[in-house]
């Protein structure tokens, strides 16, 4: 018990990777609202990268910065997806009024 | 409210606080006599783990457990609120400990972009669109019970426990890098003056060793990326246009069929 509240590793960083990634999940499948089903997206794509970043911390060489790339790629890539998405419930509210992903069932008629 | 609040200057307080401690932290490096090999000496006797992050005494164990705290009450915020705002700012709190944690992990850069670009451009955004929304939301969560919701609760909780289950355990498989900080990277340097080629050590994960690798290997991905955030940029716009601007007033959101 000791060892694990002490002895910090990597598992560590792993393991609190897994879990923001498992409430971003939980946030997608439980929530209604589009805004915050996006906000756990955004919590899910940061806890792939505190991964990757662990990972690279892990082996530590200069082989290992393209990790650090590849996490400033997917921060890039979830900046796109924010606006995007963003826009799409901007226009989706100045059509319907709400936000709600269950009362937009329009495409199921 | 309150409580975002308390846990956003706790979390502003505590991303001040680290980085000094990581720079006050003794890097073992090959110039200080008898530096490395004697900590690494003491630290394999008294811990016989193999893959310690920080060895030196039990304050970065302390502060990793704080930032996960600060990272996960954060989260939960973000699923549980039903206030928007409240979400959003739990949203920033988890993103201050997640920057804290990537300082820890010695990505120096990364944990300023993470506090840029998402605690400061990606959430204010977020804030935006809330307020032009300016709707409290009837039903927050799907309406599945009350026996759904423990069921989903045990079954989150499982996950976490078998995750933790595999995840603790991982151990680097080179046993001989994993106590040291990363050791400094040697970059060659372009244009200073003539004769022999000349290298320059700098710090992993600085500014300087990740722009190495992002402007070498890593070029066309960047250079895709903003060919993205381009396209981005013109589709939110054009996707969030009203459809027809002469006929009301844009600020008043839903006139529009």
């Amino acid at each position: 018990m000791n060892d694990l509240l002490f002895d910090v590793g990597y598992g560590h960083f792993l393991v609190l990777a897994a879990v923001l990634f498992l409430i971003g999940v939980a946030g997608v499948l439980v929530r209604r609202n589009a805004l915050i089903i996006l906000m756990s997206v955004e919590l899910m794509l940061n806890a792939a990268n505190m991964t990757l970043l662990t990972f690279s911390r892990m082996w530590g060489d200069q082989s290992a910065l393209a990790a650090h790339t590849f996490a400033l790629i997917v921060i890039g890539v979830a900046a796109a997806e924010a606006s995007v998405g963003l826009a799409i419930v901007v226009a989706v509210f100045r059509g319907r009024r709400n936000v709600d992903v269950d009362k937009l069932t329009t495409l199921r008629h | 409210m309150k409580i975002s609040a308390f846990l956003i200057a706790l979390g502003l307080v505590l991303g001040i606080a680290t980085p000094a401690i990581v720079a006050a932290q003794p890097v073992p490096t090959a110039e200080r006599p008898g530096g490395a090999k004697e900590v690494r000496a003491v630290v394999e006797k008294t811990h016989p783990h193999d893959d310690i992050v920080e060895s030196h005494g039990k304050g970065m164990a302390i502060l990793f457990w704080i930032f996960a705290a600060v990272c996960i009450t954060g989260a939960v915020f973000v699923v549980t609120r039903r206030n928007l705002i409240a979400a959003v700012m739990g949203m920033v709190g988890s993103f201050i400990g997640i920057a804290a944690v990537y300082m820890m992990l010695y990505a120096q850069f990364l944990a300023v972009i993470q506090m840029l670009v998402y605690a400061g451009a990606i959430m204010v955004l977020f804030v935006f669109v809330i307020m032009i929304l300016n709707r409290p939301e009837d039903e927050p969560v799907a309406p599945t019970g009350r026996a759904g919701q423990v069921l989903g609760g045990v079954a989150i909780l499982y996950l976490i426990g078998r995750l933790a289950m595999i995840l603790i355990n991982v151990t680097l498989p080179n046993k001989a890098m994993a106590l040291a900080a990363p050791a400094a990277i040697n970059l060659p340097v372009f244009g200073a003056g003539s004769g022999a080629p000349v290298s320059e050590a700098v710090g992993w994960g600085t500014v300087k060793a990740v722009g190495t690798d992002l402007f070498g290997g890593g070029l066309f991905p960047f250079e895709a990326i903003s060919i993205l955030l381009l396209v981005a940029v013109v589709g939110a716009i054009a996707i969030a246009r009203p459809l027809h601007p002469h006929d009301g007033t844009d600020a008043d959101p839903g006139v529009h069929p």
